[in-house]
């Protein structure tokens, strides 16, 4: 399975705050910036990496496809390093 | 305008069943008669969201004692916070806990003495260890965070690779193993608990091989044994900088043993708002910035790292409390600790007599 196919899941405990502008987790605070809030809203364990970065790609179209991809990833990695989620 | 602070850490109640011999609660501390109200706790609990905190620590002794646990959980869900409660499970039932998570609960951090039952109860003074294993079940039928707390010393430091795989076997996310500091009670059993150099030095290479094997299943924080270490730890991640800490009776402070610096009169978060506290408050102010610094601190590199160290350790060790930490190998008081370093493992016919925390006085 390549890092494209996985789907994201937020793990227990790590949650979005009530404006959405940091996901909260056992150890501290992310701050989230720009489509960072939806690509975390997006981490339900339903939802592939290559899909996440389709909705992305359908909300700002004139974004370029390779670089949305290799962010998110990258985000989506960063993101599992601190614990706040986990690939299902 | 001064940065706020990211968690509060709310000592509900210095009461518990555990006796504990390396309690870090101070000796002098709140009896039930002096306890905050539910209502004074939630205002203060609210307060901290509008000051700026994220997280809320709701921790003791035990706070479960404090049948309003619940009540404190669900104000600080609501007002923003994300909500942590630090237990020694007892006090806890599998509808409590359905009840605690009911009203907002995110991360749950459950102590162990030891991953056997009689090391265990002899640490804590108690029998509490089967208690403690029917409550890590109970917590994995919840979609929150669970954080194992084991606290190591020279008894139990050689076992390290045991207790990491009996943190693994409760299905922990995250395992906090930390040896004691030197505080409150454990400073009293200091002698009975601190490893030798050469325990410490064995235990590294265990938890890297642990961290390495359980990545991406269970995380490790691995908090060091300071007396050994060559800099000090940024004590509460530096005075007045991130945590505002509310003792059971309400009385403000940036560390929970700082009450053994003497000459700090802590401002009471019943009767002023916390916001006047933080940002106000000679208490909150003493140990900020570098201004109080002295050498060698005032010009090394490391003072925007650590902050000087811990301000009650200096107070403990060198006798004042704007030294630079005696932990610290720059320090002029090092040789302080280095008295203190225990030359030698423990010996089969080691008994260690240990001082039990005692509950407060009402």
């Amino acid at each position: 399975m390549t890092g494209l196919e996985r789907r994201p899941l937020l793990k227990p405990g790590c949650r979005l705050s009530p404006a959405g502008d940091v996901l909260l987790i056992p150890e501290g605070v992310l701050r989230l910036q720009g489509p960072a809030t939806r690509i975390v809203q997006s981490c339900d364990g339903s939802k592939t990496v290559a899909e996440i970065v389709a909705t992305l790609l359908d909300q700002f179209p004139a974004a370029d496809q390779a670089r949305v991809s290799e962010e998110t990833s990258a985000f989506l990695t960063k993101l599992a390093g601190r614990g706040a989620i986990e690939f299902v | 305008m001064k940065a706020a602070p990211q968690a509060l850490i709310a000592e509900i109640t210095h009461r518990c069943p555990l006796h504990c011999v390396y309690c870090s609660n101070p000796i002098q501390m709140q009896g039930a008669a002096h306890e905050l109200t539910t209502g004074q706790w939630t205002g203060i609990i609210r307060q901290s969201a509008q000051l700026g905190c994220w997280h809320l620590h709701l921790t003791g002794g035990e706070p479960l004692l404090r049948r309003d646990a619940e009540d404190l959980v669900r104000a600080g869900r609501e007002s923003g916070l994300y909500v942590n409660l630090i237990t020694s499970g007892l006090g806890l039932t599998s509808a409590r806990l359905a009840a605690l998570v009911a009203a907002g609960l995110d991360h749950i951090q459950l102590s162990f003495q030891d991953s056997q039952e009689t090391p265990a109860n002899t640490f804590a003074g108690t029998r509490a260890h089967s208690q403690k294993l029917r409550v890590a079940e109970w917590i994995r039928n919840h979609r929150i965070a669970f954080t194992v707390n084991l606290v190591i010393h020279r008894q139990n430091i050689d076992r390290l690779e045991e207790l990491i795989g009996f943190a693994e076997q409760l299905n922990a996310d995250k395992l906090e193993i930390a040896n004691v500091q030197y505080y409150g009670w454990a400073l009293r059993n200091q002698a009975a608990l601190l490893p030798s150099r050469e325990q410490f030095r064995a235990s590294l290479p265990v938890i890297e091989a642990a961290r390495e094997r359980l990545s991406g299943k269970m995380r490790i924080d691995y908090v060091l044994p300071d007396y050994y270490a060559k800099y000090p730890k940024a004590c509460m991640g530096g005075w007045g900088r991130g945590l505002l800490l509310i003792d059971p009776a309400g009385r403000a402070m940036p560390c929970h043993s700082a009450g053994v610096i003497p000459g700090l009169e802590f401002p009471n978060a019943a009767t002023e708002s916390l916001r006047t506290i933080w940002e106000d408050s000679p208490v909150f102010e003493r140990f900020r910035g570098e201004q109080w610094m002295q050498e060698p601190c005032r010009s090394c590199e490391r003072k925007t790292i650590d902050f000087g160290g811990c301000r009650c350790q200096a107070m403990l060790l060198a006798g004042d409390a704007a030294a630079t930490d005696p932990v610290c190998s720059l320090s002029p008081k090092r040789s302080v600790v280095d008295g203190l370093a225990q030359p030698i493992p423990p010996q089969q016919n080691e008994t260690p007599r240990w001082v039990y925390r005692i509950d407060p006085v009402a």
